[in-house]
């Protein structure tokens, strides 16, 4: 037994290590700069400002450890930069590694980049006339567009029409026109000198543990969630606050699913072929197919309307009722219940009935197999009350299965809360997970997706565990 | 001749009692299921809706008489969207609408999912009063805030649940068809494979994947043919290898071990929420929708062939074509495969209908599917921000209720009739 709980656990290890390399290499690669959303965005007209800007911008890169390779090694080909990870712009990266996988040769095409940075520097430094100052306008734009072209043709179009604008400023001191034929030839030589067959090499690039994985990972492990892009709250201060009411809610409709479901499908199975199982299993049936948001929305729409009927309140948890009943009448344990119960009644009606479904219906399957049984017979025929031959020989062979079934019902209950949660307004895990979504707020999605997979797999080792525990005949340690 | 027709019925009748095989068998079970040969019948007629959603519900005419000359518009469409035609001077950017015609024939539901009628919006409820020609041109569904048809939204609706569970369902079906054919057929010790072979396998993975990387911004399918090429290469220098004595010693490869913890670690993921974040973090795509859904589902399918496998492999039929000697892989594909699908149905029709459900579930929330599309879960969503429009709240999720309802029916008649011990 304590065997096998600790194969489970090392099975853990791999799947967490899926689990939360998949989620953030999906932040990494995901459209979106999380860097220019979280800072204010910078100036565009004046210099100084663009300056600051891209200072601010830097200063809160490097905080988010943006400069760090993101994985233990790359697999990469032998045109390839390793330590492209430390140019800053997004946009940049992009066009150079396109770049890379047009020309294939890295040391002329930084060469390139660090002369069109240089050229970019001279243009905004300056300092046109009045006369031409819309070709100097012309001239930072597509300067600054030169960043984002890495097609040959688009490279060279652009480079172009840079001579054209050149032409038209009154440059007496030749400033621009040099620097433009200082960067002209060096892209000629990124051009001239193109080895693309690297980019068919294969190449490991190795990084060791300072890469931004590893640092999430471990600080991860040690409850350091970070901090929330959106509102810069620490994640684990945003969970304290959240997850009272996602477990409160799952916990009290894990034990009504338990409480109903077990009698209902013991009852349609002794009464198996009648009407009344004959209703029970169509109903149950239905309700099983029922999309929870579906019946999340006719309730908001029929009952929660004064259109309609207006028996509950709309949304949230009932603070603000509370509140307001205890400034005016003062503080009364049985009346906040009350208003709570008020509040959570509907949202805890579309938590329970799926997982109330799939379990009776489970367990009216178990407790038919188990009536068919020998030993069934046996008992009737010893004479004993069928009251007793239903729940001391038949239930508690056919409990088995339903123990299991807490394993799926876990990880479906939080998974059903994100919808319900957001259709309610609840301040829940599910709906900062969705808020976290709509504002690419990737700290907050590691951190809850992560909790949820472990939160699952802690479901069904303790599935496993009670299952041991229940029936006796099950040893796993010489299981095939 | 009447003589002869009578004979012809009594052989066909005689067929049909020899008619003794598996699937035969399986039929006749599931034929006896009202509830789920009923549904069967529903999906193929919702099918049907999905497939001729452009002919049910459409912003043009089937058929025009304009300016003396007669039109196929909606057929039209199609001959445009595959490049084979262009659309006349008259017909470019027009309102269909507003054309004279001397005589057309309109679609049932004259208005397509996009089409928006600003004279009829926002929230028009199906009785209300509408600012409409004739009855002809009614929302029988009401319509939402952007004047959108409800109606003629769920009917193009039905096209994107069935593509999602169909294609999702069938991403998945190859998926788990490889897994669960190659660890329930080969098991631990059944693959034997010359040390070489299996170095050269492995270390050429990585290389195909690399190439696969490489070549996939040029085009999908060329980069597959270059990936298949590298194996290929090193499964013929892995053939020379076989010359040398130590690489040419056979090994067992546990290929079920590797399978069956590969399918305990994507069991353990909780499907819903990463489906979601991937989803949610990238531009709404249905595609991304579908090939995540496929990613995620197939476990359910790779387990059943791979009980379903062991029995089989096991069978005497299947020793005979190893004794005449038939390669392995032939006889997995040819004669083992064939006898372990039936169950793979099953996982296949619930298979559809969570993934429809997912998919509802995605749009509900505003992720996954480009927003313009009016799919049921989107429709849905519209109803909340505006309670007093019930019909939004009322069909869409009727819609999905049934279809879900439908597949997992059909699923139930086909766990029955397939193997009743799997219905617990």
């Amino acid at each position: 037994m304590f065997r096998y709980i600790l194969k489970r656990i090392l099975i853990f290890i791999p799947t967490l290590f899926i689990i939360s390399f998949v989620i953030f290499m999906l932040g990494v690669y995901a459209p979106g700069d999380p860097v220019a959303n979280m800072i204010s965005s910078p100036g565009e007209e004046s210099a100084t400002d663009r300056m600051a800007g891209e200072k601010e911008y830097i200063k809160k890169w490097k905080e988010l450890n943006m400069d760090l390779p993101v994985f233990y090694f790359t697999i990469s080909s032998l045109a390839d930069c390793d330590t492209l990870h430390k140019i800053y712009r997004k946009a940049h990266r992009e066009t150079l590694s396109a770049l890379t996988s047009e020309h294939g040769n890295w040391n002329q095409i930084s060469n390139y980049y660090e002369e069109l940075k240089k050229y970019e520097k001279k243009v905004l430094a300056f300092e046109a006339d009045s006369a031409s100052l819309k070709s100097w306008g012309r001239l930072r734009d597509y300067a600054a567009n030169l960043y984002l072209k890495s097609k040959p043709k688009d490279v060279d179009n652009n480079i172009k029409r840079l001579e054209k604008y050149t032409d038209k400023i009154n440059d007496s001191l030749n400033i621009l026109t040099t620097s433009l034929a200082q960067l002209k030839a060096s892209y000629d030589g990124v051009v001239s000198q193109s080895t693309s067959w690297k980019n068919y090499v294969p190449a490991i690039n190795w990084y060791g543990l300072k890469n931004r994985y590893h640092i999430w990972i471990t600080r991860f492990l040690q409850f350091d969630f970070g901090i929330s892009y959106q509102d810069k709250m620490p994640i684990a201060l945003k969970i304290k606050d959240n997850i009272f009411w996602t477990m409160l809610i799952s916990i009290i409709s894990i034990i009504l699913t338990y409480i109903f479901a077990i009698p209902l499908g013991v009852f349609s199975a002794v009464k198996k072929g009648t009407v009344a199982d004959n209703v029970t299993t169509t109903i149950l049936f239905m309700l099983y197919s029922l999309p929870s948001f579906w019946i999340a929305t006719l309730f908001l729409i029929f009952l929660c309307n004064p259109e309609y009927i207006q028996l509950f309140p709309t949304n949230g948890v009932g603070s603000e009722a509370i509140e307001r009943a205890t400034e005016l009448h003062g503080p009364s344990f049985f009346r906040d219940l009350g208003i709570r119960i008020h509040h959570l009644i509907l949202p805890l009606i579309c938590w329970t009935y799926g997982s109330l479904a799939f379990l009776s219906r489970q367990m009216r399957g178990g407790m038919l197999g188990v009536l068919k049984q020998d030993y069934i017979r046996t008992a009737r025929a010893k004479g004993l009350p069928e009251n007793k031959v239903i729940w001391k020989h038949g239930f508690r062979n056919s409990l088995l299965p339903i123990i299991t079934l807490f394993a799926n019902i876990f990880p479906l209950m939080i998974s059903g809360s994100v919808v319900i949660e957001v259709i309610f307004s609840i301040p829940g895990m599910g709906r900062m997970l969705v808020e976290g979504m709509t504002s690419q707020d990737f700290p907050v999605i590691f951190t809850i997706v992560m909790m949820v997979a472990i939160l699952t797999m802690i479901g069904y080792l303790i599935a496993d565990i009670l299952y041991a525990f229940v029936d006796p005949r099950i040893t796993y340690t010489n299981k095939k | 001749m009447l003589f002869k027709k009578k004979n012809k019925k009594e052989d066909s009748q005689e067929k049909k009692e020899l008619e003794q095989g598996y699937w035969p068998y399986v039929r006749r079970q599931f034929k006896k299921n009202k509830r789920a040969l009923f549904s069967l019948y529903f999906v193929i007629f919702l099918a049907f809706i999905a497939v001729f959603a452009d002919f049910i519900a459409n912003d043009k005419p089937f058929m025009c008489q304009y300016k003396g000359s007669f039109y196929f518009p909606i057929f039209k469409e199609y001959a445009v969207a595959a490049g084979v035609s262009n659309w006349q001077e008259d017909f470019r950017n027009v309102n269909w609408y507003d054309l004279k015609y001397d005589m057309s024939i309109w679609p049932p539901i004259p208005y397509k999912n996009t089409t928006m009628d600003q004279d009829n919006a926002p929230f028009v409820a199906p009785f209300a009063k509408q600012k409409i020609k004739s009855n002809r041109w009614r929302h029988w569904f009401g319509t939402n805030k952007l004047g959108n048809d409800v109606f003629a939204c769920m009917i193009h609706g039905t096209r994107i649940a069935f593509l999602v569970g169909i294609v999702s369902m069938g991403i998945a079906l190859i998926i788990g068809l490889f897994f669960g054919s190659i660890s329930g057929f080969f098991g631990d010790d059944r693959l034997q494979l010359s040390r070489g072979k299996v170095i050269m396998n492995i270390l050429f993975f990585p290389l195909a994947l690399f190439y696969f990387s490489r070549f996939f911004s040029i085009s999908f399918f060329l980069a597959i043919l270059v990936a298949i090429v590298v194996m290929v290469i090193g499964n013929l220098i892995a053939k020379l290898l076989d010359y040398v004595p130590y690489l040419k010693d056979k090994i067992s490869v546990p290929v079920d071990i590797i399978v069956t913890r590969f399918i305990e670690i994507v069991v353990s993921v909780p499907v819903l929420i990463l489906v979601l974040s991937v989803v949610a973090v990238f531009p709404p795509s249905i595609f991304l929708v579908m090939g995540v859904i496929g990613a995620v589902r197939w476990t359910g399918i790779a387990r059943f062939i791979r009980a379903e496998l062991l029995r089989v492999r096991s069978l005497e039929y299947i020793e005979a074509a190893q004794v005449l000697g038939y390669p392995k892989w032939y006889i997995l594909f040819k004669h083992a495969l064939p006898n372990a699908l039936a169950p793979v149905f099953i996982a296949v029709a619930f298979g559809i209908a969570a993934a429809i459900l997912i998919e509802s579930f995605l749009s509900f929330l505003g992720f996954g599917i480009p927003i313009e599309l009016n799919t049921w879960g989107q429709l849905l969503t519209q109803s909340r921000q505006a309670p007093d429009a019930w019909w939004l709240a009322i069909f869409p999720g009727l819609a999905i209720f049934v279809t879900v309802t439908l597949f997992n029916l059909i699923g139930e008649g086909l766990t029955d009739a397939i193997d009743p011990r799997l219905k617990q």
